[in-house]
């Protein structure tokens, strides 16, 4: 008998004969409200702000690429790696002096090291946490998550869910589908440590800041 | 970067009352350590109470934990089966010496030289980095606080925060004697010197290990949290991503999930979610994925149908910064991988009670740490069953002297005659101990730090005999 075998009869011994149950119901943690979108954008940026994060509430695309490219001139960056999806594009291309490569597929990590910035686009923002779910189908859009010291996320007004229950309802299926590979990550903030003494430290391996752009009314 | 002291600690199971002392010992990493939990559950409890629905959420997981538990072969059936149709290459080892050889097994193949790893409970179990220093392999811990305790050459204090007994000036001469870096205690800088130094460790691994927070049977998708980002790059940066899982993480279904990040996250760092949560769907094109199933002792628990709920455990560390004894000894004192009350449940069914009977004796039963389990399991309740295993069953609580000091006290609870016979024993022996010369095993223990108690001059019974009459209440 193989060592799969040897546990699982171990398993099956110990738990004895038991009865048919159906699962447990799932519960709804929060309960749902109809908030309008204005509202669950401030809410948005409020939460994203408390973990030390910045939203950019811009009413149209025009806005957004305005504010990116200022973004980068006061950052410094000049070159930054982008997620192949068309909101990131929109907001990373045409900013002069800056000069935008697609996440490529499988990168070896030393190529996106020296970047300084990654441009993420975003399928759900969550409002009660300040968080954004963001799909990654490639190893190298999962690197572009965590390697680059600043981390920039885009997404229209229409993928704010109120919190992650709310959301999950959509997420659910995508993650049950039998070709889906890579990673779904949520990101609340950029990345942090209290390991010394408790004191709050960002930037200790991931992203030291994440801006989220959230575009339209 | 220099290369890392990797001192093995062997962890020969719980021998809580000897280790306890060497804790004690260490007045400031313990009293840093003591003070950060107490601090930590104080918060985590203040946001527990305002959610009005806390009572309902921790109901909830604690049913979900118990259909998964019940219906565990099941479940890990399912979760093989949807891991391997991710692209996963799925192992099963029945204890840490066969997880190890699975490990050692990928190594050679990848021929690995340096691994990158994420935080893992299961690994400590496992001593991951001795196994794999012992074939040339150098693996480094990414956590920071995992980091600092490798470094030290020690073993983590707490659950979630591994070196919460290290001050910043521990830090700062730490990184000074092994890193070559200049003294300095500020956090910031204490910071970005380990993300200099661990960024270069990423990109060179030719592998990388994370734990699981939970596996998830329907879709074949493991769950990972975390806040420093190490687990995202230790994951997505090398070619090949190992992750270790006790048999217990797996749940039903992804749709249960949100329950627990709502849970583990306001529990574990009094966060609303920690500020990573990786949903890993197999391996991605052009990388290795694989998972190794661990049950090291786990099945063991199944056996006694009242000690099951420990299984449920998700590993957030509430139970440890609730608990007075935890605070005063630190984790180290507990003797294995889990310190704290959970520590305390679990270790003797993976280790053995003869090993670790004496742990669910560390607990003065206050309860606070059933209150703030996230998943509700009824720690003081599983600490008295298990006490009354450890004396029922081979184990160092049921060694000869103590069998004798319970017949004795058996006997003398028989009569009054034999108790006042005993009793006066008993109060002459305490008027002589202040004369001995030393105070010899238990006894000098409990002296060390405390007086013996002042025996007075007479006792109640005698007492009563003369002044009684007074309290006596009238007939009618």
């Amino acid at each position: 008998m193989n060592s799969r075998d040897i546990i699982l009869q171990r398993i099956r011994e110990n738990l004895g004969p038991r009865k048919e149950e159906a699962p447990p119901p799932v519960p709804t943690v929060w309960p749902r409200s109809s908030v309008d979108r204005a509202t669950l954008a401030r809410r948005f940026a409020e939460e994203l702000q408390a973990v030390h994060g910045q939203a950019v509430l811009c009413p149209s695309w025009d806005a957004a690429c305005q504010d990116f490219q200022r973004l980068v001139r006061d950052s410094g960056w000049q070159q930054g790696v982008v997620m192949d999806r068309p909101e990131a594009w929109r907001l990373a291309s045409g900013v002069s002096g800056f000069q935008a490569f697609q996440v490529s597929e499988n990168p070896p990590p030393r190529d996106m090291e020296p970047v300084p910035v990654s441009i993420l686009a975003a399928d759900w923002l969550l409002a009660d946490t300040g968080s954004a779910v963001v799909i990654c189908n490639q190893p190298g859009e999962r690197l572009a998550c965590y390697l680059p010291p600043a981390c920039v996320i885009v997404a229209t007004a229409d993928k704010l869910r109120e919190h992650l229950p709310a959301a999950w309802e959509e997420i659910v299926p995508l993650a049950r589908q039998p070709e889906r590979r890579g990673e779904f990550v949520i990101i609340t903030g950029p990345s942090r440590t209290a390991d010394i003494e408790k004191i709050l430290i960002l930037g200790v391996h991931g992203p030291k800041r994440l801006i989220v752009y959230v575009v339209g009314e | 970067m220099k290369a890392v002291h990797s001192q093995h600690v062997s962890l020969q199971g719980a021998a809580f009352w000897k280790a306890e002392n060497k804790g004690l010992a260490e007045p400031r990493g313990s009293k840093a350590l003591g003070e950060s939990a107490e601090r930590s559950s104080k918060h985590n409890r203040q946001i527990a109470m305002a959610i009005p629905y806390w009572e309902q959420w921790r109901e909830a997981a604690h049913q979900i934990k118990r259909y998964a538990i019940d219906h565990l072969d099941d479940l890990l059936v399912q979760f093989e089966k949807n891991l391997i149709a991710r692209g996963c290459t799925v192992l099963w080892a029945k204890d840490a010496a066969e997880a190890n050889q699975h490990l050692l097994n990928i190594v050679k193949e990848h021929n690995v030289k340096t691994v990158v790893k994420s935080k893992s409970m299961v690994s400590e179990e496992m001593e991951v980095n001795h196994v794999l220093a012992s074939v040339g392999v150098k693996a480094l811990e990414t956590d920071l606080g995992e980091f600092l305790v490798q470094l030290a050459g020690q073993r983590p204090t707490h659950i979630v925060t591994p070196a919460l007994h290290l001050s910043a000036s521990d830090v700062g001469r730490l990184f000074a004697e092994k890193l070559g870096e200049p003294y300095t205690a500020e956090h910031e800088k204490l910071t970005d010197i380990a993300r200099r130094h661990l960024r270069q460790e990423y990109l060179r691994a030719d592998m990388g290990i994370s734990g699981c927070n939970f596996g998830l049977a329907d879709t074949g998708a493991i769950c990972i949290v975390e806040n420093e980002g190490n687990a995202g790059l230790s994951i997505s940066a090398p070619p090949v991503h190992v992750a270790l899982i006790g048999i217990e993480k797996v749940i039903p279904s992804i749709e249960y999930l949100p329950q627990f990040l709502n849970l583990l996250g306001r529990s574990g760092t009094g966060q609303k979610l920690t500020t990573y949560t990786h949903i890993v769907h197999g391996a991605t094109p052009g990388r290795k994925f694989y998972v190794i199933l661990i049950d090291n002792g786990r099945s063991n628990v199944l056996k006694d149908p009242a000690a099951r709920t420990a299984l449920f455990c998700i590993r957030c560390g509430a139970c440890l910064n609730a608990c007075p004894v935890y605070r005063r000894v630190g984790g180290w004192a507990y003797g294995w991988v889990y310190p704290g009350p959970i520590g305390s449940i679990l270790t003797p069914h993976l280790v053995g009670f003869d090993k670790a009977g004496k742990l669910p004796f560390a607990s003065s039963l206050c309860g606070a740490c059933g209150e703030v389990c996230p998943v509700k399991i009824d720690i003081p309740h599983q600490l008295v069953h298990l006490r009354h295993r450890a004396v029922n069953t081979r184990s160092p609580v049921r060694s000869p002297l103590e069998r004798l000091i319970w017949n004795a006290w058996a006997w003398a609870m028989r009569g009054p005659l034999r108790y006042q016979l005993t009793m006066g024993f008993v109060r002459l022996g305490v008027r002589l101990a202040k004369f001995l010369p030393f105070h010899p095993a238990q006894l000098g223990a409990w002296t060390r730090g405390r007086e013996l108690p002042l025996v007075p001059s007479t006792t109640f019974r005698s007492w009563w005999r003369r002044h009684g009459k007074r309290f006596e209440q009238p007939a009618g």
